[in-house]
């Protein structure tokens, strides 16, 4: 196991050097013939696939292509469903029932286009260093940067872990179940997934889950939406919120915080790494990017439609809960309606509690250089899985503790997110325009503009938060 | 960073022909090692790790200005939260 990396020049290591060769191609291949393993096997399974796919005289063009798109979708469409989560998906409810559609439908869709762009950088940066984001900022920025990032991931990881199985619970409570009964089912499906032993299958089966996050679709249905005022509120951004004015900025801080988060960097660049993406792949991944903010956009929005008809009736939703934004829908939707919003929370929590527990799990294998992959058997990564169950275990402690401070965690868990992503955007910024790490992969200055604006963005809508906060009157007319 | 990709057909290790077999025989480390990037294999990226980077004054400015601005505003949250919980508006 390597030493952990320290703030003095590690002497032992020779210096990486990113390269697109073919590892047998280079002067080191004979010496790592012997030094195989089972991860590398799996992952050369993978990359032979996707090898055959893109092989001329495979299929028709358009196969391929369709092929190609299949075995290279994923850490995307992940990442921004996981986001799509159990506090995540209940602000936008609350925000529809609060509000109406109005400002906020197109506001969601700026906030993917923001998630977009910074996750573009993570898949570049896994792509081309074959490093998780944990492993890039130690080896870079050294131990004392390192363990401040570790810091913001692992809080905003554990009270975004709590706050998913206060979804879990609320979701299936509208069923009738026990809270230790929904909260032992979470738990014992991410124990499932996990011992599948292939990053491929576990990938898979969680974007298996993470597609069910479309229940909102027929939910939103079933209210007969206003399209129109959706168009229109798209097209003009009107009309804008009225009322409390610290409440506004805190649903706008929850919405940003819906959308853009720490653990989404560390988790698609590591999951890029897992998959073996390589730098050719990085067409195909931004795809998986663009359609996985696409359709969490989309059932962004759905989510907010479904809501709409409480805003519409003024109806309070201030204090609602999952399970209470369900049965308040059923005049309007219906018991299988009000059903489907109950599933659609419960399966945001239930995807979110496996996506982010596997972030933190690789992020600390990558600190420590111990296995991280969910390629290795169980005897080999066994400290990856400990950490990955570990912390998914954590929170389900916690939210089965009576008299926990859940409503102080479900207030918070979106807006500590928001406001831990701007010192995570500046190490991303600085890992994706570093020439030796990224060669001819780094950011281009339209990108740098982007990402600097997103950033800029955030520390706004944080300071707004924090005035409106301390001042609360200074809004009030 | 070199560009290349190694697929030429005259390489009999090459991911081309590695693609060609209907089911790729990864008891040889070889087809292994040819599908793989160099620094992707687990025990070459043990080896070598990327060294540090010295910061600018400019971006240590930043790093800490950043930092400073997380803490601060975590106190405010704690601040938002307690009137929240206790209903003082």
């Amino acid at each position: 196991m390597p030493p952990p990396q320290g703030d003095k020049p590690q002497k032992r290591y020779n210096p990486a050097q990113p390269t697109t060769e073919s590892a047998s191609a280079t002067s080191s291949g004979r010496e790592l013939l012997g030094l195989l393993t089972h991860e590398d096997l799996d992952r050369a399974h993978d990359r032979w696939r996707v090898a055959q796919a893109r092989s001329p005289g495979h299929a028709a063009l358009p196969l391929r292509t369709l092929r190609l798109f299949w075995l290279l979708v994923g850490p995307g469409v992940l990442v921004f469903l996981g986001e799509n989560d159990a506090p995540s998906m209940l602000s936008y409810a609350a925000t529809g029932a609060r509000y109406g559609v109005g400002f906020f439908a197109p506001f969601f869709l700026l906030t993917f286009v923001m998630g977009f762009i910074v996750q573009e950088m993570t898949l570049r940066l896994g792509a081309v260093t074959h490093r998780g984001h944990a492993e890039l900022i130690f080896d870079r920025f050294g131990r004392f940067w390192g363990l401040f990032s570790m810091g913001d991931l692992v809080l905003g990881n554990f009270l975004t872990l709590v706050a998913e199985f206060i979804g879990v619970r609320a979701g299936l409570s509208f069923f009738g179940v026990k809270p230790e009964v929904a909260v032992g089912s979470a738990l014992f499906l991410v124990l499932a997934m996990i011992t599948t032993g292939r990053y491929w299958t576990w990938e898979r089966i969680t974007m298996g889950l993470a597609i069910c996050n479309c229940v909102f679709i027929p939910a939103a249905l079933l209210t007969h939406p206003d399209w129109a005022e959706l168009g229109r509120a798209l097209a003009t951004w009107k009309p804008f919120p009225h009322g409390d004015s610290g409440e506004i900025v805190l649903l706008i801080l929850s919405t940003i915080g819906a959308t853009v988060t720490p653990w989404m960097l560390f988790f698609q660049q590591s999951a890029v790494v897992d998959k073996g993406i390589q730098p050719r792949d990085i067409p195909a991944g931004r795809a998986d990017t663009l359609v996985g903010a696409a359709i969490a956009a989309i059932v962004a929005i759905v989510a907010l439609l479904a809501t709409a008809p409480l805003f519409r009736h003024g109806i309070s939703a201030a204090d609602f809960q999952a399970a209470q934004f369900a049965q308040a829908l059923e005049p309007w939707i219906g018991h299988a309606g009000a059903a489907l919003f109950a599933l659609g929370i419960l399966e945001a929590g239930l995807v979110a509690i496996v996506t982010i527990s596997t972030s933190s799990a690789y992020a600390f294998g990558e600190v420590f250089g111990t296995a991280h992959s969910l390629n290795r058997p169980f005897r080999e990564g066994w400290r990856f899985y400990v950490i990955l169950f570990g912390s998914a275990c954590a929170a389900a402690g916690l939210v089965l503790i009576p008299h926990a401070p859940l409503e102080f965690i479900i207030l918070v868990v979106n807006v500590i997110a928001v406001l831990a992503m701007p010192p995570a955007l500046a190490f991303l910024l600085m890992l994706a325009n570093d020439a030796e790490l990224m060669g001819e992969y780094g950011n281009t200055f339209w990108q740098n503009v982007a990402g600097v604006t997103v950033t800029v963005m955030l520390i706004i809508a944080g300071m707004g938060f924090g005035i409106v906060t301390i001042f609360p009157r200074i809004l009030a007319r | 960073m070199s560009a290349k990709q190694n697929e030429g057909p005259s390489n009999p290790f090459s991911p081309h022909e590695a693609a060609r077999s209907t089911k790729p025989n990864l008891r040889d480390p070889q087809v292994v090692l040819a599908l793989l990037e160099a620094d992707q294999v687990v025990a070459a990226k043990q080896a070598s790790r990327f060294g540090r980077k010295k910061l600018s004054l400019k971006m240590r400015v930043i790093l800490w200005g950043l930092r400073i601005y997380l803490v601060i505003m975590l106190v405010i949250v704690a601040i938002s939260v307690m009137r929240a919980l206790h209903g003082d508006h």
